[in-house]
């Protein structure tokens, strides 16, 4: 028996020790910050879960999901990722590096395409024939990035640039048609509201249009196609088409490099188009107080895993309103694990801009995307302008002061009152669309905003209600696919936004125990 | 449950090792039998770790190992044609078992799809029955040849079957091999340190090599099958080879790593499959126990190269694709290595002088094949990928390939240089000088050390980490 096979198991014997009492021991974490989510829950044992094995097999994925310091240890395991490639340099544009698990169709997008059985969203519409013009979008849009390094990360996420040019941006998989259902409810609701209310339809285009470098161009179908697309369908509605707005401002910080997001700069540029379009008046950037967040990581580190998007960081800038005064009136709705609403707080004032640093800064407009807000603006013209968005009309409403009276903001997700009802209660004049082009073609989206209108109030599960409008296509690839609408919704979305406490600490905010409860 | 599970490796087996080693000062303790208190710790956390996975099948296996039980004690007491008989029976029951629970879909769609309707079951597949079923099978052959005597001991017997290093996903233990093992039998400090390197060297086979490759192979052979281009396809089967080679091989370096620290000498199940020269050499490297199993349970039963050689071996090859799974492209994998093991018969292997490069590359290249009609189990994605394969598409796309193999490009260059006999080479190498065996010693450690780290650096946080070869 050799001596070295003592010192071998010996030394093993210990190391193997100390990792199993440092994963077992040790307090396990709860929350991921990386990935903005919380981490697996223990589940609760019963018959059914033990027999089918679901138990087990959570208790797996917890153990591994919950690991101490997990954070730490997924950092280095993306280091670790990112070192198994070389730089190479096989040519401008086939260098890639880092994390190549590509998908060439997005998860998020797999799933929005398979909830949606009513319009073609896989395919390329092979009808559509780029026009000229179309095709000089293209190429102006690649011009920048063609001598970028390029590589995907998980999810059919893109990862361009390095340095400070780093960016991560989702492909989109929507054809020109894929707004079609999105439009008719639009259109239901310029229908149904008569000719007293504005109805407007802004599409936000997301990042990738802007950014994408032409060697992956056929990983990334046209945003500018579906939009235009959109536009000609309206029928009473208004468009505000924004795309040449915003490629006019692309070499400005108008998207977040490391987040889903756009920059409220974008935002701006945007609420400047929709007041011109709504005659309505506005005011500069100077009439703004400018804001400055650095050291900002966005969720595209946590989706991307991509050490390069945390190493570096960027400077987060939004704009307070200081030419007008308004009070903002919140009503935040209490929602369970799968995000249904299940009790609202009594009305109470805060204040509209938060005080968010480092990577929560997106949150500084209202806190969060659960919440019915009502701003009411020393303006006085006469408007009142309803604001129905998700998180990347977050922006928006804070350029609107000047513009309107009151200004509400609804998140389609949460609202548990008639929206028929609520525009007539409220006396408003101008109802406003401003869904990013992922949020658009996800049918969730539209379906969501169709029940608005025969939502009789209080808190309907929302589950029973899908499987009622699925039944029709009993298909379980789509039944399963619609659990994860909520994380369609949006490019990347984080599958819950945790909302830590600010750092300065607001005004108390007597947030109250649901006095309705259905 | 899985090895390359946070979970298994940082609660089960600690638990496990401590009661163990209660076990074993028990069983010292009270003077009787060396290993009965051991043996029923590890029948016991072997039924856990199966109902981990399978919390309904565990009870389909327990049933088995009490047929097998039965069976093997009748056998032990007839002679003549009862003993005949009863083996034939014991073996009709397990193939019935393993029929109904792996094959009765497949069966069913292949009769309904020419013509005869016959419904489907819909039974899943229990984790691990073709390894499970397979070594009762060698149960009953090798009491009925009198090379072992029948367990007298149900839980001993249920121990065999059922031993978690190597239940779900093999090797195939053969009961002779181990019959002797479960009564008497020692752990000294070189099984220890050989065992748990074995162990080490799977972990890291599987998490941090197979684990990787599995993304790159599905990059292209699954989510990008519609824009696959010819190197793409290329890339993607080679990336499929390395994972198929270390995803399995890792399992069995783990399994046979455990089964060492516990005093269980498994047989090797890999020999460097990918350095073969003939694809008659690879499948000795390949799956050995597999193999084996065939070879000494049906081919020479059948009557080996004495007799209708050509059915014998299409036979064997028929079942080694059979066992694979449910469905046809298996069938048509071991067909197609059958064939080009008949055909080497009467060409490469009568050869005096071996272009050994040449036989190297052409063994590869029809292993490659093979991998891709392994991967697809629809006809239509397979002949499509096998026209990308030969050309009959865009020859290259200048991102992904390259993306692929530079961005990953030190995992290709570590997985390629593991697969040759480094280990070996290394260990000849350091046995000529004076302190070699402390260099040794010292490379173990430290590559233990670092697989230790870095899998479970990999696996926090990590899904879809199963092992294929648990699917068979």
């Amino acid at each position: 028996m050799k001596k070295s096979s003592y010192i071998y198991t010996a030394v093993i014997a210990t190391v193997f020790i100390e990792c199993a009492i440092a994963l077992t021991a040790l307090p396990r974490s709860t929350e991921s910050e990386l990935e903005k989510r919380s981490l697996a829950k223990f589940p609760t044992l019963t018959a059914d879960s033990l027999f089918n094995g679901s138990y087990t097999a959570a208790v797996s994925s917890w153990f591994s999901d919950t690991v101490p310091f997990r954070d730490e240890i997924m950092e280095q395991s993306m280091t670790l990722k990112n070192a198994m490639g070389i730089k190479s340099s096989l040519g401008k544009k086939s260098s890639g590096e880092g994390d190549q698990d590509i998908e060439y169709v997005e998860e998020d997008n797999v799933s929005f395409v398979a909830t949606d059985n009513t319009i073609k969203m896989v395919d390329d519409d092979p009808d559509k024939i780029l026009t000229p013009e179309e095709m000089m979008q293209d190429t102006t849009a690649h011009e920048d990035e063609v001598d970028a390094k390029v590589r995907f990360a998980t999810s059919g996420i893109i990862i361009t640039g390095q340095d400070s040019t780093t960016r991560a941006m989702s492909t989109f998989h929507g054809s020109a048609g894929s707004g079609a259902t999105y439009v008719g409810v639009v259109n239901k609701y310029k229908e149904m509201l008569g000719s007293k209310v504005n109805v407007w339809c802004m599409p936000i285009p997301t990042a990738i249009e802007y950014y994408c470098p032409s060697s992956v161009a056929s990983r990334n179908k046209s945003q500018r196609a579906m939009i235009e697309t959109m536009m000609t369908t309206l029928s009473g509605a208004k468009g505000v088409n924004i795309c040449d707005v915003m490629a006019a401002h692309k070499r400005e910080d108008i998207y977040l490099r490391t987040d889903h997001h756009w920059a409220p700069l974008g935002g701006f540029y945007a609420a400047q188009a929709f007041a011109k379009a709504a005659g309505v008046p506005f005011r500069g950037l100077d009439a703004y107080e400018k804001k400055v967040v650095p050291g900002y990581v966005g969720s595209m580190f946590g989706y991307s895993k991509d050490i390069n998007v945390k190493k570096n960081p960027e400077t987060f800038v939004y704009y307070v309103p200081t030419g007008v005064s308004y009070t903002t009136t919140f009503v935040t709705y209490f929602i369970d694990e799968e995000m249904h609403v299940t009790g609202e707080s009594k009305p109470f004032q805060g204040s509209f801009f938060k005080n968010y640093k480092g990577n929560n800064a997106y949150l500084n407009f209202m806190g969060t995307d659960c919440t019915l807000v009502k701003v009411q603006t020393s303006t006085h013209n006469g408007r009142r302008l309803l604001i129905l968005k998700d998180s990347f009309g977050n922006t928006l409403p804070g350029y609107m002061f000047y513009s309107f009276e009151e200004v509400h903001v609804v998140d389609y997700r949460y609202f548990t009152k008639n929206i028929l009802k609520y525009i007539d209660e409220n006396g408003i004049t101008d109802v406003l669309f401003a869904n990013n082009t992922f949020a658009v073609c996800t049918s969730y989206t539209s379906r969501s905003y169709s029940r608005f209108l025969t939502k009789a109030g209080g808190y309907t599960p929302k589950p029973e209600e899908d499987k009622k409008e699925n039944a029709d296509s009993v298909d379980k690839a789509k039944a399963v696919a619609d659990t994860s609408k909520v994380k369609a919704q949006e490019p990347a979305a984080p599958k819950e936004e945790k909302v830590p406490e600010p750092v300065k600490e607001e005004p108390a905010q007597p947030i109250e125990k649901p006095d309705t409860l259905a | 449950m899985v090895f390359s599970d946070l979970f298994f490796l940082f609660c089960f087996i600690p638990s496990f090792i401590l009661l163990y080693l209660a076990a074993a000062l028990a069983d010292r303790h009270f003077n009787g039998e060396p290993n009965r208190i051991k043996n029923l710790v590890i029948v016991f956390f072997s039924l856990i770790f199966y109902a981990w996975g399978e919390p309904t099948y565990v009870f389909l296996m327990i049933a088995a190992v009490l047929m097998n039980y039965v069976i093997g004690l009748w056998l032990s007491k007839s002679e003549g044609n009862a003993r005949k008989a009863a083996l034939g029976i014991g073996v009709a029951l397990n193939i019935a078992i393993i029929g109904v629970f792996k094959y009765a879909s497949f069966i069913a769609g292949s009769f309904s799809a020419i013509g005869i309707p016959m419904p489907d079951p819909k039974l899943a597949l229990p984790i691990g029955i073709s390894f499970y079923i397979f070594q009762s099978i060698s149960y009953l052959v090798d009491v009925y040849r009198k090379e072992s005597p029948a367990q007298r001991r149900f839980s001993d017997l249920l121990l065999y079957i059922s031993m978690f290093p190597q239940l779900i996903a093999g090797p195939i233990v053969r009961y002779d091999t181990v019959a002797h093992s479960i009564k008497e039998r020692t752990v000294t400090a070189d099984d220890l340190s050989e065992g748990i390197f074995r162990f080490m060297i799977g972990l890291g086979k599987k998490v941090l090599l197979a684990n990787q490759f599995s993304e790159i192979a599905d990059q292209f052979l699954k989510t990008g099958a519609d824009t696959l281009t010819t190197t793409g396809s290329w890339v993607g089967i080679l990336a499929f080879a390395l994972q198929i080679y270390y995803d399995f091989s890792g399992y069995s370096d783990m399994a046979i790593g455990i089964g060492r620290c516990l005093g269980f000498k498994f047989n090797e199940n890999f020999n460097h499959p990918y350095c073969c020269d003939s694809i008659t050499d690879f499948w000795r490297r390949w799956h050995m126990s597999l193999g084996s199993f065939f070879r000494d349970y049906v081919y020479i039963p059948m009557g080996g190269n004495r007799k209708h050689q050509p059915l014998n071996i299409m036979t064997v090859w028929f079942l080694t694709g059979l066992w694979h799974g449910a469905s046809w492209n298996f069938v048509i994998w071991g067909l197609y290595f059958g064939i080009i093991v008949m055909l080497e018969k009467f060409t490469i292997l009568k050869l005096k002088r071996k272009p050994a490069v040449l036989l190297h590359i052409y063994s590869l290249f029809l292993v490659l094949i093979g991998w891709g009609i392994f991967y697809f189990d629809d006809f239509s994605q397979m002949t499509s990928f096998f026209r990308t394969f030969f050309g009959g598409a865009e020859l290259f796309s200048s991102f992904e390939t390259g993306a692929a193999l530079t961005g990953k490009f030190w995992l290709w260059i570590v997985a390629v240089l593991f697969c040759l006999p480094i280990r070996k080479w290394f260990e000849s190498l350091t046995e000529k000088f004076k302190g070699g065996d402390a260099l040794n010693t010292a490379v173990r450690i430290a590559a233990s050390v670092a697989i230790c780290i870095l899998s479970i650096a990999m696996l926090v946080g990590a899904t879809n980490n199963a092992f294929i070869y648990t699917r068979f």
